[in-house]
């Protein structure tokens, strides 16, 4: 089997993010020294970063470099993959997820995840996709039920469009519309940081400025982590863009400043198009 | 400054057709100004004329740097450096015209002041023409070499031109007030003089988007932040 290979140490992730008055920002979530293997194969390299508090914070990199990877290890939504394996801590507001006794259902409800694809439980109606996690958590009250549904589809700015056919299947709405119900099925869970895998790249522009709208709305009262091929939507919905190369953190800063002037050659390289 | 290759060749392409422009616009205005001085110290109206019919040309290439920097904000959306090299070549243009506005201003006065009696008073712009054209070339070549220590030297010499400037003003205007046969022609070298200190003021605005187009760093109104 081969041996990971040795590395130095390396830490960019430690870098304090500020405030825009300069004062450290709360956390949310931290990742700290970790490694992640799919049986051999090393995708995740001793990688440390902090993720603010009710911000926005982007990963770009190129394929295989270990963004979706790494949001797994957020929700430990990786435990359901063969052979995957994880060394290190993730801390969501100073809790490690990986301490013994944690229950990872429980970490899932509090980490939610949106991905690439929409995925509406197909034999549910758009009502009941949305509150089926309640109901998994054992949450059987109609009344609180309902309005929690209202509120998850409001919040993710569909209510307007659907409150009339919460009866119907979640798979005879559009592609976006699909989307913003996945959004509002890991809203309704309440949790306390959305993790989001591509959540536009199978939608059209007008359908992504909504789904971009709409994270906008939520970061005053979530913390999003969002994995994104489109540098132009990094830029657009995110506080902060972490660069990823090769299963390491290159570089975490403001959007701004990661767009505008990078520290490190490799991410202006990557951001520029100048990369490889 | 060795920019290496874009996976898009298009892209460079756009970028090197952008920078091409503004050097060809920058080497106008220069040679505008050039002809300006000379038709003054030599007296020769015909560089007068060239120097003023350059301006045309001038202000055709700032339209064509806005369009193509604007193309390529929409085509290619650059970010990080290219960015700034794009919005610099972008901001930089306008005061290249300005100087070439300045030059053609210098063209009108040398050819007011040759249709009466040389004056000696003329030698006191040659100093600052050699001041300002110098602080212009080298903001051009801050700019397209991305030397960031260039660029500060030339915002650093504007105030040595100013001051070069208003001591050719008090000479001149003292001139004025001992030889008012002459005052037109004082008053045309004082305003050459003061064309050349906006020339100065432009290379200035060039040096500091060059500094920003290499380091990301904004020096604009330095001395205001600091002293507020």
């Amino acid at each position: 089997m081969p041996q990971p290979e040795v590395v130095e140490p390396r830490d960019p992730g430690a870098a304090i993010l500020l405030n825009t008055e300069g004062e450290p920002l709360p956390l949310a979530m931290e990742a700290k020294n970790v490694s992640m293997w799919y049986g051999p194969k090393r995708a995740i390299d001793n990688l440390s970063m902090d993720m603010p508090a009710k911000a926005v914070t982007a990963i770009i990199g190129p394929s295989g470099c270990g963004k979706s990877t790494f949001i797994r290890a957020l929700n430990r939504m990786h435990e359901l993959v063969p052979h995957a394996r994880i060394e290190g801590s993730v801390f969501l507001h100073g809790q490690n997820l990986y301490a013994s006794g944690v229950d990872p259902a429980t970490v899932r409800r509090r980490v939610g995840m949106v991905f690439q694809k929409s995925n509406p439980f197909p034999t549910m109606s758009i009502g009941e996709n949305v509150i089926v996690g309640l109901r998994l958590n054992g949450v059987s009250d109609r009344k609180f039920l309902n309005e929690r549904l209202e509120q998850s589809l409001r919040m993710s700015a569909l209510w307007d469009e659907v409150k009339d056919d919460l009866h119907k299947s979640g798979t005879s709405l559009s592609g976006g519309q699909q989307q913003r119900l996945c959004i509002a099925r890991a809203l309704a869970v309440e949790p306390e940081v959305l993790l989001m895998d591509e959540p536009c790249s199978a939608l059209d522009p007008i359908a992504t400025a909504k789904i971009e709208e709409l994270i906008q709305g939520l970061k005053t009262r979530y913390t999003i982590i969002i994995v994104t091929h489109n540098m132009q939507q990094a830029g657009r919905v995110s506080d902060f863009t972490a660069f990823f190369y090769m299963g390491r953190l290159i570089e975490i800063g403001a959007t701004t400043k990661i767009f505008t002037n990078p520290n490190e050659k490799q991410t202006e390289d990557y951001i520029t198009g100048r990369f490889g | 400054m060795v920019i290496s290759k874009h996976i898009l060749g298009t892209f460079d392409e756009a970028l090197t057709s952008l920078r091409n422009d503004l050097l060809m616009m920058a080497g106008l205005a220069e040679r505008s100004l050039d002809r300006a001085l000379k038709g003054l110290l030599q007296r020769d109206d015909d560089l007068c004329t060239h120097a003023i019919a350059d301006d045309e040309e001038i202000d055709q290439l700032e339209k064509q740097i806005d369009k193509d920097g604007f193309e390529i904000l929409l085509r290619f959306q650059p970010v990080a450096s290219d960015l700034r090299r794009v919005i610099s070549a972008i901001k930089l243009s306008p005061n290249i015209e300005r100087i070439g506005d300045q030059a053609t201003n210098i063209a009108k006065r040398a050819r007011k002041l040759n249709r009466h009696p040389p004056l000696p008073e003329v030698q006191m712009i040659v100093p600052i023409q050699a001041y300002a054209m110098t602080m212009f070339k080298d903001s051009i070549n801050a700019y397209v070499r991305e030397n960031v220590e260039l660029a500060r030297s030339v915002c650093d010499r504007d105030e040595q031109l100013d001051d070069m400037n208003r001591e050719a003003n008090r000479k001149l205007t003292q001139r004025m007030m001992e030889d008012r046969d002459q005052l037109r022609g004082y008053f045309n070298l004082i305003l050459v003089s003061r064309a050349l200190e906006r020339v100065g003021d432009h290379a200035t605005n060039i040096s500091e988007d060059a500094v920003y187009a290499a380091a990301a760093e904004d020096i604009r109104h330095q001395s205001l932040t600091t002293s507020v």
